[in-house]
């Protein structure tokens, strides 16, 4: 199968409030150049605003910085957008932060944030360590129809 | 950068509609919830927010969200929500709102049902 990179971003973005908006609609025209549905790209919109948040609010970085790759590639059958979003902060355990997790449907108010990451998009990845930092690469897929 | 979220309020007979504007976040959520409260203060007790321009929320909004949805509960009131997109429809299903809040296709269809 053929696999071409059509279109690659990389921003670095202060820890600012609402930088996140910027980052979801960086990764929104590149989506919709993609050809993906609206759908899609507001998912992974979501996804990236929920990512960008996690860093800002509990990263503790001393940069103050975010920096976020998207790459989208054209395939056969459809296309995919990966994304990367890294802080240099303190890093988390994701077990611990998924083990506190309640069931999908019950109310609660905080710490939805990694399950809502997870649940908008096709693939998760997480890459972190004790004051090492924090990648979280996400996948979006679209088949074509 | 800010996004700055808008409210207006539309009193209805037996109730109130809050339309929304914009990013709801933490700041975007406690206007809603300034609004809201103030129309729980006022004795509304069946509560409709309009999200028709809204396309974009975070968990710290939503979670604002469910505080206010707690409240009125507590005052034996009612909230429901109408004209979601399909993804923050997705999302409050994922945070547990949509098990203590009714959601609407129209805001006919919630007017009808809610009596307002």
């Amino acid at each position: 199968m053929t696999t071409t990179a059509e279109r690659q971003m990389e921003l670095t973005l202060p820890m600012v409030p609402d930088i996140e908006i910027a980052a979801a609609r960086a990764v929104g025209n590149l989506a919709r150049e993609m050809g993906m549905s609206t759908e899609r790209v507001d998912e992974m919109m979501h996804a990236v605003i929920e990512a960008c948040i996690n860093a800002r609010e509990h990263s503790g970085c001393a940069d103050n910085r975010i920096y976020l790759r998207f790459l989208g590639t054209s395939q056969g059958d459809g296309s995919r957008v990966d994304i990367w979003v890294t802080d240099h902060g303190r890093g988390f355990d994701p077990e611990e932060a998924r083990s506190r997790r309640q069931t999908p449907g019950t109310p609660h108010k905080r710490g939805r944030g990694l399950q809502l990451i997870e649940l908008h998009m096709d693939e998760v990845d997480i890459s972190t360590t004790k004051n090492g930092g924090t990648t979280v690469h996400m996948v979006k897929y679209e088949k074509k129809s | 950068m800010t996004e700055e979220l808008k409210v207006a309020v539309e009193r209805k007979p037996h109730g109130a509609v809050l339309y929304t504007k914009g990013y709801i976040n933490n700041v975007g959520g406690e206007e809603i919830a300034n609004r809201a409260y103030e129309l729980m203060d006022d004795g509304v007790r069946t509560l409709l927010l309009n999200l028709r321009e809204t396309k974009i929320v975070n968990s710290i909004g939503i979670s604002i969200l469910i505080e206010i949805i707690e409240k009125m509960m507590d005052q034996g009131g009612k909230i429901a929500f109408c004209c979601l997109t399909p993804v923050i429809h997705k999302t409050f299903q994922i945070m547990g709102l949509a098990n203590y809040a009714s959601i609407f296709d129209s805001e006919e269809a919630a007017a009808k049902e809610l009596g307002l």
